[in-house]
């Protein structure tokens, strides 16, 4: 019985033991600061007043000092009423170069080790299946673009009106904003990837790692639902330049497009180039038959 | 007081955890130790990213959450056994519910882990809740496996320890409380799985999952593997304790697990034709599984053991003769956990992302830290199972007892439940064999109508050993048998041997007397009976040596309170 007692207790001193472990693992006790507790009690984007957004902003703005030693300034510009952006591609002149996917990079402050990109360039071999994803090569790597057997499709974020992402979150840390973006608050992801799994077009990528950006690199000019720096272990993706259309310039990638590929505009104004490609065009969007309802249309301006 | 009294009970049952012999030490530390190493490679998780694991944006998830899926299966299952139990009432199969129910609570505890550990932000969690979070539901059906899984573990748990809570103060449970539990456990454990299968059945951006077969294939697979655990488990228990689980029950369930087993594979098969017949690119996943892809192969090897372990197990079940011995039952059921494992668990997450969206086959292997994560979780559910058992063992065979006091106690509070009963024809050496493996030192005898005739003890045994020597026979039956031995006449079974008539009280006979009993008589133990001559427990010497000691105990708390 004496020595079971004394078993008793090293078990106990065990348990409290593997217990205080557990806790160190999940709670960073060192940065048990206020800004800590902050950030983890932090309502969700869409419940906060004003104020409080004001507030968060601020103090995102300090820890990213804090961090980048560098002054980077988190906008939360509203959408623009009377507005719904729409987004074309035409096949025909897109030359598989990949300058959007760098820009893309440049402007919205994806890590770089571990890589992360927004836009995915597909090549396809021309005269087979139309589209046929599954040839399809991602790491095509020629000494020199275009090649004339193939053409490239870009796909990323289709800005579904309809968009699975959405419906499936089970924090509502995903939505779409009255201007059609679809957003991410990367304050309130837990990192569930249940989004990646419904997205049909794999636009939707995850923070496997720590972001590795130097400080040098990051574009101090960023949005709270768009390119401010995120964490390990939350998801991102294309937000059609929140912070750049919202104060309206054109996407990174529309203006990096060294042949005029990318065209950009408001759907709800029949005088945009959007509205002109979609009525001027056969145009087509990717995977109709989900019934996701893209945003973002695909068409050939002229035959080749 | 009420609040002290319970406070006092939980320590009292926490004590059990802490009390064991050198092999339950042994078994907790091995456990212990695989826990650890889980820990460790998830600190690492944690602080390296879920980079440290093999998933990847083409294959977002992996080993977690396949086993996730599997468990989810484990603990619906629970109801196999709650259903003939409560709503049939087929008796040998009610006696051991309880151990099915507890399996369920460690299934969803073991998922809920899983679905931790493969969280990018953990801490996060709360967002997930209603009121405090933002759950979104009804839209979500992450959501909705959120209700459905967290009422699951609180229905079981709630059914578990209204059981065991009255069984500890000596009282049955009234079917009126936990009645309406269990009639709701039963849909309700159908519906973890279904909202589990919609989980993956809903997306329709992968054709690999968005069949509306997957839930009834989830279901049956469910009632294959769970009930498989629990034979073996229940083994296990019969022969670690003295917990008496009929072979009755065990050869009940290995007879439904073949049904299920037959269900699963028709499903199974329904699939597999319509996939491969109508052969549209929505096949591709399913190629990549029993086929490869593009010289792409990893779960090939995997399915097709799988699916042969599958149906061997389904052929052992079905037969009588394999189902009903044990060596073959235990294979059996070791071939149909692995193979619903595999064919639920990574044969079923893994090829829902390969091709990707975008037609990108990546490759899943799981990492050795995914691996010893993973190992770590299985360790803790194991651990728990252990330490629920710890108590709940003592408690329902009446071992382990709360709140008594000298003055009141009657036979239904002491004694042990759930005993062994012999037929008059049993042979001798069958009763001997018995009283070894169970590590008991008598056994009743009872006719026909399920009556105390008798009781056959060790020293009944050892003189029917030695009646061939009748010298040595004398010699002993001096020393050390007692006066009722003596001019008893010889033979081979239970009625030849037996002492006759047994000595027999009513529940309700006070503790004294049983005590006055046992010292008038010089007996070792007496029989308890009901009202109509049933025997329905047992109290032996030791018996009220424990409690003696408990309300020592007791009495003693009292002092310092």
């Amino acid at each position: 019985m004496k020595q079971d007692r004394k078993r008793c207790i090293g078990r106990r001193t065990f348990l409290q033991g593997a217990a205080l472990g557990l806790a160190s693992v999940a709670l960073p006790l060192d940065k048990a600061d206020a800004s800590f507790w902050e950030a983890f009690f932090q309502k969700h984007f869409r419940e906060m007043n004003e104020a409080e957004i004001k507030k968060v902003l601020s103090r995102l703005e300090k820890d990213y000092e804090d961090k980048y030693r560098k002054e980077i300034k988190v906008g939360n510009e509203k959408p623009m009423p009377g507005v719904l952006f729409g987004y074309g591609l035409d096949l025909s002149r897109c030359i598989g170069c990949r300058r959007c996917v760098y820009a893309c990079v440049e402007e919205n402050n994806q890590s770089l080790d571990p890589q992360i990109h927004w836009i995915t360039v597909l090549r396809f071999r021309k005269g087979e299946k139309w589209v046929d994803l599954e040839n399809s090569e991602k790491y095509y790597n020629p000494a020199q673009v275009p090649e004339k057997e193939y053409f490239y499709m870009p796909i990323q974020c289709q800005q579904c009106e309809n968009p699975p992402c959405v419906r499936v979150c089970p924090t509502k840390a995903t939505w779409k904003e009255p201007d059609g973006i679809v957003v991410i608050d990367y304050n309130w992801c837990i990192g569930c990837r249940y989004c990646m799994a419904a997205c049909p077009y794999g636009a939707r990528r995850f923070n496997w790692g720590e972001p590795g950006r130097p400080a040098e690199k990051i574009n101090p000019k960023t949005h709270y639902l768009g390119n401010r720096p995120r964490y390990k272990g939350v998801v991102e993706k294309c937000t059609f330049c929140i912070q750049r259309t919202r104060n309206g310039r054109y996407p990174a990638c529309v203006e990096a497009c060294p042949v005029g590929a990318r065209k950009f505009g408001n759907l709800l104004d029949p005088q945009s180039e959007i509205r002109y490609a979609i009525e001027h065009k056969r145009v087509f969007r990717l995977k109709e038959d989900l019934n996701t309802n893209p945003k973002f249309y695909y068409f050939f301006a002229y035959g080749k | 007081m009420i609040q002290i009294m319970i406070i006092k009970n939980f320590f009292i049952a926490l004590r059990q955890i802490a009390i064991g012999n050198k092999k339950y030490y042994m078994w907790i530390s091995f456990l212990s130790f695989l826990v650890l190493l889980g820990i460790s490679a998830y600190a690492g998780q944690i602080n390296r990213g879920l980079i440290a694991t093999a998933m990847r944006d083409q294959v977002s998830w992996g080993l977690y959450i396949s086993n996730f899926t599997f468990l989810v299966g484990v603990a619906a299952a629970a109801v196999l056994l709650v259903i003939p139990a409560y709503i049939y009432n087929f008796k040998p199969i009610k006696e051991i519910v309880l151990f099915g129910e507890l399996l369920a609570v460690t299934a969803i505890v073991m998922c809920i882990l899983f679905i931790m550990v493969d969280m990018g932000q953990p801490l996060r969690v709360w967002h997930i809740l209603p009121v405090i979070g933002a759950m979104n539901f009804p839209s979500s059906l992450l959501a909705w496996d959120v209700v459905a899984l967290n009422g699951y573990l609180i229905i079981n748990t709630a059914i578990v320890f209204y059981v065991l809570y009255r069984l500890s103060i000596g009282k049955e449970y009234k079917m009126s409380v936990i009645g309406p539990l269990i009639i709701l456990s039963i849909p309700w454990a159908v519906s973890i799985h279904t909202v589990t299968a919609f989980l993956y059945n809903g997306l329709s951006s992968r054709p690999f999952w968005n069949a509306s077969i997957l839930a009834p294939r989830f279901l049956a697979s469910a009632f294959c593997s769970g009930p498989a655990i629990m034979i073996v488990l229940f083994q296990i228990i019969r022969k670690l304790s003295d917990v008496e689980i009929e072979n009755k029950a065990i050869f009940k369930i290995a007879e439904l697990i073949a049904y299920a087993i037959g269900l699963n594979l028709f499903l199974l098969g329904a699939e597999v034709f319509k996939e491969f017949y109508s052969g549209s690119i929505h096949s591709e996943p399913v190629k990549y599984l029993y086929f490869g892809l593009h010289g792409h192969n990893n779960l090939v090897p995997w399915i097709w053991f799988a699916t042969a372990m599958n149906i061997t197990a389904f052929f052992m079940f079905l037969f009588p003769r394999t189902r009903e011995n044990f060596v073959t039952l235990n294979m059996a059921c070791v071939f149909v956990i692995t193979g619903v494992y595999i064919e639920k668990g990574m044969g079923l997450i893994i090829p829902g992302f390969v091709p990707d969206t975008l037609g990108e086959i990546y490759e899943y292997i799981p990492t050795m830290q995914e691996i010893l994560v993973t190992i770590g979780v299985w360790a803790s559910g194991a651990m728990l199972y252990t330490f629920l058992l710890k108590f709940a063992v003592p408690v329902y065979t009446g071992k382990l007892r709360f709140g008594l006091r000298a003055k009141g106690i009657v036979a239904r509070d002491i004694m042990t439940r759930h005993l062994i009963t012999v037929s008059p024809e049993t042979e001798a050496d069958e009763i001997s064999k018995l009283l070894i493996s169970r590590r008991i030192s008598a056994v009743p005898v009872v006719d026909a109508d399920n009556k105390v005739i008798g009781v056959v003890s060790e020293s009944d045994i050892i003189f029917q050993e030695i009646r061939h020597e009748p010298e040595v026979a004398e010699r002993l039956g001096k020393l050390v048998l007692p006066e009722a031995q003596k001019g008893k006449k010889l033979g081979d079974t239970a009625s030849d041997i037996m002492t006759s008539p047994a000595i027999t009280a009513l529940e309700d006979t006070s503790m004294k007397e049983l005590i006055r009993s046992i010292a008038d008589r010089k007996i070792k133990r007496i029989i308890i009976v009901d009202g109509k001559g049933h025997p329905v427990g047992i109290v032996s010497r030791v018996d009220i040596l424990r409690t003696l000691d408990n309300i020592k105990l007791d009495s003693l708390k009292e002092g310092k309170d």
